[in-house]
């Protein structure tokens, strides 16, 4: 039986999936999925049908960041811009 | 990096699903949504003493396992569903499909003991409140001293769990046992279209497909029914009625004939026959007040429009007739909602 990972298991491990990201930052599952599709999180997949793989830190980092753009008025395409220049 | 961690609590199967089914109900009534609800819940706790090993398999027959009984004392409705299918007999044994099947045909005074035991476990943790319902301010309810009060779950514990559920269904990758059991439970609730779009449903029943084939607990679970088929048709039969007047046309005939849904069509009388509409809104306000809502009045006008309990509702005036004429405004949800 594979048992879902507590709290403390997702927080010491480096990389993390979509659904506990979804958890970690009280973000919606359909707004992660879009920023994945347009280039915003990057993520590792070993195979095609197997989980996407996110690096905790840095992702929750961006979503923040991102929330932080959002909120100060900036389209998606800005937003891509300057995670670029970054 | 920890933001957004610290606040978040570890819940059982049961009390994830219970935050989830619970929320929106009725709490001072046993309706049939709410029945299916608890029934459903209560099959969620015997999943749970699964999952977490509480019971001794021995060809395929369960029994409880002696620890569980000191395990579950912090976790007082495991208790209010375990004792009463055991009456705290280790010997009892059975299929898992027996022990879902007796905890979701408990009696209504168990079911009741059950919801309140859970309840006040997430009232604890802040979780779960209750909230004075709309209807509670009808003039038809409120003129009969009925006090309808309804379940509201907490909205960011709410949204992470079924948003973490929605991310992990509708992604590639293994499902964790977790997840197979609400997809389960989803399924016996007759909950599915609440979380996922018809293109979603697609992919979950694939989903739900591959589980029932390839993994031992979905091989088990998934061949197993404990919905009431009478009660899903009522549950089925009244989101229907509650869909259907949340369109244009279907709102307009509610506010001619609102027995059609009730909730949606709250009528509430003014003091004076033909008041203006100051006195109306006041009116309505003082109504609201003394009933516990939370409200913001954005527009003033013949039409006024008022945020109540975060949704948007233009206060109508009207008059229903009985034996003499009572001036009111009916509550209409805005729509778009």
């Amino acid at each position: 039986m594979s048992r879902q990972r507590s709290m403390e298991t997702i927080l010491a491990d480096e990389f993390v999936s979509i659904g506990e990201l979804v958890r970690l930052t009280d973000s919606r599952y359909s707004t992660l999925k879009y920023y994945t599709e347009e280039g915003m999180l990057p993520f590792e997949q070993a195979e095609e049908n197997l989980t996407r793989r996110y690096r905790r830190v840095e992702t929750v980092a961006l979503i923040l960041r991102i929330r932080t753009m959002k909120s100060q008025g900036m389209s998606v395409p800005q937003m891509k811009e300057a995670l670029l220049q970054r | 990096m920890n933001w957004g961690v610290l606040s978040m609590a570890e819940l059982s199967l049961a009390q994830s699903f219970a935050l989830i089914a619970l929320n929106a109900q009725r709490s001072l009534s046993m309706t049939t949504a709410k029945k299916v609800a608890l029934r459903c819940t209560a099959a969620a706790v015997i999943l749970d003493v699964y999952l977490n090993h509480g019971f001794t398999e021995t060809d395929n027959q369960l029994s409880v396992h002696p620890n569980t009984w000191d395990a579950m004392q912090p976790k007082g409705y495991l208790s209010t569903i375990l004792k009463p299918i055991t009456r705290r007999n280790n010997e009892v044994s059975g299929e898992l499909f027996w022990w879902l099947k007796k905890a979701s045909t408990l009696s209504k005074r168990k079911l009741v003991k059950f919801e309140r035991t859970m309840a006040n476990d997430l009232k604890a943790r802040y979780l779960l409140e209750e909230i004075p319902n709309l209807l509670g301010c009808d003039l038809l309810f409120y003129s009969s001293g009925v006090e309808i009060k309804e379940y509201r779950s907490n909205a960011y514990e709410y949204s992470r769990i079924t948003e973490g559920i929605r991310a992990d269904f509708l992604e590639e990758g293994p499902l964790s046992d977790e997840n197979i059991c609400m997809l389960w439970l989803f399924r016996e609730s007759g909950c599915m279209h609440d979380f996922f779009s018809g293109n979603e449903l697609e992919k979950v029943s694939i989903r739900m497909e591959e589980c029932h084939r390839h993994t031992p607990l979905g091989k088990k679970l998934f061949s197993i029914q404990i919905h009431h088929d009478i009660e899903m048709a009522i549950k089925y039969f009244l989101n229907f009625k509650k869909s259907f007047v949340k369109t244009q046309g279907g709102s307009g005939l509610n506010f001619v004939y609102p027995i059609l849904e009730r909730s949606q069509s709250v009528f509430i009388d003014t003091e004076k026959m033909l008041p203006n509409a100051r006195e109306r809104l006041h009116d309505v306000l003082a109504r609201l007040e003394e009933q516990g809502h939370k409200y913001t009045v954005l527009h003033e006008g013949v039409i006024s429009i008022i945020k109540i309990d975060n949704i948007i509702y233009e206060a109508v005036p009207h008059a229903i007739i009985g034996r003499i004429p009572i001036h009111g405004v009916r509550l209409l949800p805005r729509r778009p909602l």
